[in-house]
C-alpha cells in the first residue's frame, strides 16, 4: 500500500479551465486556472469557451503538476468533471483527462461538478454533513445528505442566482460573470425598488424578478438602485428557503458554496439567518467558492479511494446530471 | 406563553383565547430582509393566510378555527390542533402510513377542488389529529384553479418525502394519490400527475423517466 495518494483533477464545465493536484495526506497541493473571458456584453459562448480551453489545457495541466511539487509518475489517478455543464467545454476536459490517464497508465475517475463543490467545501471548512446552499451560474439548490445521496429540499424553478445576476449585467453591457460588478453597484445604493419576491413552497423563481429589473433599467432607474433591489429581493428569497430547510431538517451546520457564495451581502444575510438557529455557518474561502480543479481532484480522490473509476472507452460526458442522482460511496462508508 | 415551534418565518406559541386552547402565530421580523420589504411581506402573508384558512374551512378542509387576526402585529390566533406533525408521524410509525397518507391526499384534493393551492405542503405543515389529517400554515397559499399550481403543491410533497423520508416516500405518495383521486376524480388526478412530471422534467439537469 502506498503511503499517500495523489489525484490530478480537471475542471472544465463552464468558463474555467483548471487543474489541481491533491494529496490524501496533505490536501490541496495546487490549483491552476485559466478563465475564459467573453467580450463585453456577452455571456459564455460554449464553442468560444471550448476553443479557449483547448488552447490552454496542456499548459494548465503541466503547470499544476509542476507547482504541486510531485512528478507525473506520482499521480495515482486522473479525475475529470463529467458534468453537468456546457458540452463543448466538458469535452475538452474529458479529452485532456483521458489522454493523461492513458499516457500515465493511471485510472480515470468521473466526478459530478456539483458534488465537487460540496465535498471541497466540506474539506476546507470542516463541515461534516451540512445543509448546503449551492449557488452558482449552474445551480441554485438547497440540499441535505440522506441515505446515500444529496437530496434536494428546494431549488430554483427557472434561472439560477448566477444567471439572474449575469442577465442583469449583460443588459447593461457587462460580460459574464457579472456578479462582482453588480455587487459593487449595489453597494453604492440604499434605494429599494419593489421587485417580484417569488417563493413557491421551498422553491424560488427569478424569471419575474429579472423581467421587472430590466424594465426598471429601461425606464431610466439608476443601475445601482436596480442592482441593490435585485440583490435584496433575490437573496432574501434564497435565504428564506434556506432557513425553511434549516428549520425543517434541524441540521446543525449550514454551508454555502458556488460562485455566488463570493457575494458579501448574501453571506451577511445568511449569517444573520443562521444566528437565529443553533447551527454553525461555514463559508467556503473565496478562492475556492467558484469553479476550480481542486473540487474535481478532491472529490476524485474520495471516489477513487472507494473504488470508483471508469474505463476510457466509457468515459462520456453528461451535460445534464442532477446532483440528487449521484451515488456517494465514500459517504455511505463513512 | 409556551413556545410550541420555532419555524423559519413564524414562531408558534401555545396560550389561551377566551378560555380555549389556542395557538398564537407570530410572524417575526426577519433581520436579514430589508425592513421595508420585510414588513410588507409579513403583513401580506398574515392577511392572506387568514383569508385562505377561512375559505378552506368553508370548503370542508380540516384547518384550525380562527380566533383573532392582526396584520399590524403579524399575528394570527387560532385553534390548537392536537396530534403529531406528519413529519414526526412518518419517522415513528413504521409502515402503517396508508390511511393517514390517503387522508392527507383527500385533504389536499378538497383544497384544490376549492380553488386553493397550499404552497408549502411539507410534512411539517400537516397534523395527524384526532378527527383526521389537518392542514396548517397557509402563509404561501393562493387562490388558483390552475393545474400547474396544483402540481407545484404535489411536487413539494414529493420533494419533501423523497428528501426527508426517502424510505417511505413511494408508499406514502401512492396512498396519497389514491385519496387525492377519490376527491378530485381520476381524470383530474391524472392530469395533475402528468403536470407534476412535466415540472420535474423542467428542473435543472433533470432526466425524468
Amino acid at each position: 500500500m502506498k503511503e499517500d495518494l495523489r489525484v490530478l483533477g480537471i475542471e472544465s464545465t463552464a468558463h474555467t479551465f483548471s487543474a489541481s493536484v491533491v494529496s490524501e495526506k496533505k490536501g490541496l497541493l495546487c490549483d491552476v486556472r485559466d478563465i475564459y473571458a467573453p467580450p463585453e456584453g456577452s455571456g459564455i459562448h460554449p464553442t468560444e469557451a471550448s476553443i479557449h480551453h483547448a488552447a490552454v489545457a496542456s499548459k494548465v495541466a503541466q503547470e499544476a503538476v509542476t507547482t504541486s511539487g510531485v512528478g507525473w509518475k506520482d499521480i495515482d489517478a486522473v479525475a475529470y468533471a463529467m458534468g453537468p455543464g456546457l458540452g463543448p467545454c466538458l469535452r475538452v476536459g474529458a479529452v485532456t483527462a483521458r489522454t493523461l490517464s492513458l499516457s500515465l497508465g493511471r485510472p480515470l475517475v468521473p466526478v459530478n461538478h456539483a458534488v465537487g463543490h460540496i465535498e471541497l467545501g466540506c474539506m476546507l471548512t470542516g463541515a461534516v454533513s451540512p445543509l448546503v446552499l449551492l449557488i452558482s451560474g449552474g445551480h441554485t439548490m438547497v440540499v441535505s445528505y440522506s441515505s446515500g445521496m444529496w437530496r434536494v429540499l428546494g431549488e430554483t424553478l427557472d434561472l439560477t442566482l448566477g444567471q439572474l445576476l449575469d442577465q442583469l449585467g449583460r443588459h447593461v453591457g457587462f460580460a459574464s460573470p457579472c456578479g462582482r460588478r453588480i455587487e459593487e453597484a449595489a453597494s453604492r445604493s440604499h434605494r429599494y425598488l419593489r421587485l417580484p419576491y417569488t417563493v413557491k413552497g421551498n422553491d424560488v423563481s427569478f424569471s419575474g424578478t429579472i423581467t421587472a429589473a430590466k424594465r426598471l433599467i429601461d425606464a431610466g432607474e439608476p443601475f445601482d438602485d436596480v442592482c441593490f433591489s435585485v440583490q435584496e429581493t433575490a437573496f432574501a428569497t434564497a435565504v428564506e428557503v434556506t432557513e425553511r430547510a434549516l428549520a425543517f431538517t434541524g441540521n446543525s451546520e449550514l454551508m454555502v458554496v458556488g460562485g455566488v457564495a463570493a457575494n458579501k451581502r448574501l453571506a451577511e444575510m445568511l449569517g444573520v439567518m443562521v444566528g437565529r438557529h443553533s447551527a454553525k455557518f461555514h463559508v467556503v474561502p473565496l478562492r475556492y467558492s467558484g469553479d476550480c480543479g481542486a473540487q474535481i481532484a478532491w472529490t476524485g480522490l474520495l471516489a477513487y479511494k472507494s473504488g470508483s473509476s471508469i474505463p476510457v472507452e466509457k468515459s462520456v460526458i453528461r451535460q445534464s446530471w442532477r446532483l440528487d442522482t449521484v451515488p456517494l460511496p465514500w459517504r455511505i462508508a463513512a | 406563553m409556551k413556545l410550541l415551534y420555532r419555524g423559519a418565518e413564524a414562531d408558534l406559541f401555545e396560550g389561551e383565547w377566551a378560555g380555549a386552547e389556542a395557538v398564537f402565530k407570530f410572524r417575526k421580523p426577519l433581520p436579514y430582509r430589508l425592513p421595508v420589504l420585510d414588513e410588507e411581506i409579513r403583513g401580506q402573508r398574515t392577511v392572506h393566510e387568514a383569508e385562505i384558512i377561512r375559505h378552506a374551512r368553508t370548503a370542508g378542509v380540516r384547518v384550525p378555527y380562527l380566533y383573532y387576526v392582526s396584520p399590524r402585529e403579524s399575528l394570527i390566533v387560532m385553534q390548537f390542533v392536537g396530534g403529531p406533525r406528519l413529519k414526526a408521524f412518518l419517522q415513528t410509525s413504521g409502515k402503517e402510513t396508508g390511511e393517514v397518507s390517503k387522508d392527507f391526499g383527500s385533504a389536499v384534493g378538497t383544497l384544490h377542488s376549492a380553488g386553493i393551492m397550499h404552497g408549502d405542503l411539507t410534512t411539517s405543515n400537516v397534523i395527524v389529529g384526532k378527527g383526521g389529517v389537518h392542514l396548517i400554515d397557509f402563509g404561501l397559499a393562493t387562490h388558483t384553479v390552475k393545474v400547474e399550481d396544483q402540481a407545484v403543491d404535489l411536487r413539494l410533497i414529493k420533494e419533501t418525502l423523497v428528501g426527508a423520508h426517502s424510505e417511505v416516500a413511494a408508499s406514502v405518495m401512492s396512498s396519497f394519490f389514491t385519496g387525492y383521486a377519490e376527491v378530485v376524480g381520476e381524470k383530474k388526478a391524472k392530469e395533475v400527475g402528468k403536470k407534476l412530471l412535466e415540472i420535474e422534467r423542467r428542473g435543472r439537469y433533470a432526466r425524468v423517466e
